[in-house]
């Protein structure tokens, strides 16, 4: 065995070992721990005292730059817009560790920052209205939505409102991709955002945790899906009606009326899918998002119970109830709407 | 009083956790080295693992618990890691087996799962182990950890607890993050900043010390008081992380370390992409066992 190391080093005894590790505790106390840093992927201290390379800068400036951030140079309504974000992330439920992160990895610095660019699209690109939020239940909850679009806007107003309009904020967490984790930076505002790979054991985690999931069961299919087949339901999978099973969790149905308008799209092509190894490739008429209005309906909690084993056909049934409830919530929503723009 | 018998007693976790039991059992030690200033209530037993007179010293003495620490963690000579850490480990089973040992303690580590993208936050002791998948360097680690676990089901008698800690910090103990820490200038991803789990030697070694009081039988995952994304704790430690694009890291560490000029082999690269965290739930209901370093004092012992 080659244990050379250690063999020059004196000897630990017992009782000093111990009266080390209080006295080192006993320092800590004295010297409090430094407040949370401010920006996760730099090796930055408050400070500035510290030495830091050039590449440390760079990567700083494009992970700012990827997450919105705004120092100094915004206007008022943007510094606003960025307090009030952060002053109702500091109200939402949450346990954070010395260095200001929680279990999962969620920054409150870093996702203030990265909500800004939301935050703006909710309030004067999308204008978005919400109704029924107030029937979000305290503890762990999971938010069932239907999806559309092309890509997931829709579940960034739905992580908007409720930080903005929920009493109190919440934070939810988005179940991601597998492939996320792979893309440098985009994988490091995701974690910091408060979401997370969809595994099972990180969803089961969350809920045990009380946090708030969101879900939507339609997957691809439904964000995918061309201009003619608006506001159709697709097929729900099952898994999170195991999930809820799983955790006795109640299901929050939510309806988002204005997102399929958003980029309309005549097709899938899928060719061109398959050769770029894309889940789908949708002829997309529009270079950005029009500025549709959205409307996000909350609807009561539903609560089930039962095996989350049951066979198939059992669970299909339970899944069956919450998509109509999400496809009347729909219809209500599109009869009340008079415009799609405003 | 019991007999407990130590491997690998001359490093760092060995020393902590002789003095953390010394009161408790009879301590024997087996290490290649000696153990400068060893302290009189310890016997240790110069032998290398794999060699006929450990048998000897389990023959004579009895042991009635074992700690196996003795393995090779730092160092990359592939062929020793793997005859040192594989055979040593077979060899010890063998003889705990055939000499009537009562408890048995492995230390693992919570590598043996991999750092791969898809991983979940908090993995529990059922996760596949998947280092071999992208760090063959070292696994070796799930090897001994396979051994150990089989070893666990075949003897029901023998309490047998496989500990899979996370990245061990502190002044005593070499470990390869700590080496990875402790660089002025320490390369990280372009991109990419993992939450990474943390735990202190001397907390470490009282986990030990719990798993024999406690006389707990299976396979846990050992953690520290939480965890911090990757670039903290180079800040905390005292180096500067410098960002580099994969392909240069991998080409230039590969160089670097083939040349003995870098601690850690390039295919390391992926645990400072993806999380390899784990579930310390099992342990902690098992045990009671409770970090008292947190995670600032943690991630300070190894600064410069």
């Amino acid at each position: 065995m080659a244990k050379t190391v250690g063999e020059t080093r004196p000897p630990v005894s017992s009782a000093r070992a111990k009266t080390r590790a209080r006295r080192r505790h006993a320092d800590l106390q004295v010297a409090p721990p430094r407040p949370a840093p401010h920006v996760p992927t730099a090796a930055e201290s408050e400070d500035g005292s510290e030495e830091r390379s050039l590449l440390n800068w760079a990567s700083d400036a494009v992970a700012q730059l990827l997450s919105g951030g705004f120092d100094g140079l915004a206007p008022g309504f943007l510094r606003d817009l960025e307090e009030e974000i952060a002053r109702r992330i500091r109200r939402s439920p949450m346990e954070v560790n010395g260095y200001g992160y929680d279990p999962w990895g969620f920054h409150t610095e870093v996702a203030r920052r990265a909500l800004i660019s939301s935050a703006l699209m909710y309030r004067y690109w999308f204008r978005v209205e919400t109704h029924g939020i107030e029937n979000l239940p305290e503890g762990r909850i999971l938010l069932i939505s239907n999806h559309a679009g092309q890509i997931a806007l829709d579940a960034a107003m739905i992580g908007v409102a409720c930080i903005l309009e929920a009493e109190p904020p919440r934070i939810v967490r988005g179940m991601g991709e597998y492939w996320l984790p792979t893309v440098p930076f985009i994988n490091v505002i995701m974690v910091r955002t408060g979401s997370v790979v969809g595994t099972p054991k990180n969803a089961t985690d969350l809920l045990h945790h009380g946090e708030a999931v969101i879900a939507f069961p339609e997957g691809v299919r439904g964000m995918n899906k061309s201009f003619s087949e608006r506001y159709k339901l697709k097929e729900f999978g099952n898994g999170f009606m195991r999930l809820a099973l799983q955790t006795n969790t109640p299901i929050v149905p939510i309806a988002v009326v204005g997102s399929e308008e958003q980029a309309p799209s005549l097709g899938n092509f899928k060719p061109l899918a398959r050769l770029l190894a894309m889940p789908a490739f949708p002829l997309v008429l529009v270079p950005l998002p029009l500025p549709v209005k959205y409307r996000i309906y909350f609807g009561e909690p539903m609560e089930f119970k039962g095996n989350p084993n049951d066979e198939d056909a059992v669970i299909e049934a339970k899944v069956a109830q919450v998509k109509e409830r999400i496809r009347g919530m729909l219809e209500e929503g599109l009869r009340r709407r008079r415009s799609v723009f405003f | 009083m019991e007999r407990l018998l130590i491997t690998g007693i001359t490093g760092g976790q060995g020393r902590l956790v002789a003095k953390r039991v010394a009161g408790d059992y009879e301590i024997h030690g087996v290490d290649v080295g000696p153990w400068e200033g060893q302290p009189r209530e310890v016997k240790l037993h110069q032998a290398d693992l794999r060699s006929k007179r450990v048998e000897d010293v389990f023959r004579r003495e009895r042991p009635a618990a074992v700690v196996h620490l003795g393995m090779v963690r730092h160092r990359f000579d592939p062929q020793l890691r793997h005859d040192v850490n594989v055979v040593g480990t077979k060899r010890l089973l063998e003889y705990c087996a055939a000499y009537g040992v009562k408890k048995l303690v492995i230390l693992s580590s919570s590598y043996v799962y991999g750092a791969l993208p898809e991983n979940p936050f908090y993995m529990d002791e059922d996760t596949a182990l998947n280092v071999s998948r992208h760090y063959p360097e070292i696994r070796d680690l799930a090897e001994v950890d396979t051994l150990a676990t089989a070893f666990l089901w075949r003897y029901p008698d023998i309490a047998t607890s496989i500990l899979r800690p996370v990245s061990t910090l502190g002044y005593y103990t070499h470990s390869s993050i700590g080496a990875y820490l402790k660089l002025r200038y320490v390369p990280t991803i372009l991109g990419f900043n993992p939450m990474m789990q943390f735990i202190h030697e001397e907390d470490m070694a009282e986990a030990i010390a719990r798993t024999l009081e406690t006389g707990v039988r299976g396979v846990f995952n050992v953690v520290g008081p939480g965890a911090v994304p990757l670039k903290v704790a180079i800040r905390e430690t005292g180096g500067t992380a410098v960002p580099l694009l994969e392909m240069a890291a991998r080409a230039a560490i590969r160089r670097l370390f083939r040349y003995g000029f870098y601690p850690l082999p390039a295919d390391a690269i992926n645990f400072a992409k993806y999380p390899c965290t784990i579930d310390g739930r099992r342990f902690r209901e098992a045990t009671a066992f409770q970090p008292l370093f947190t995670l600032e004092e943690t991630l300070r012992s190894v600064r410069r």
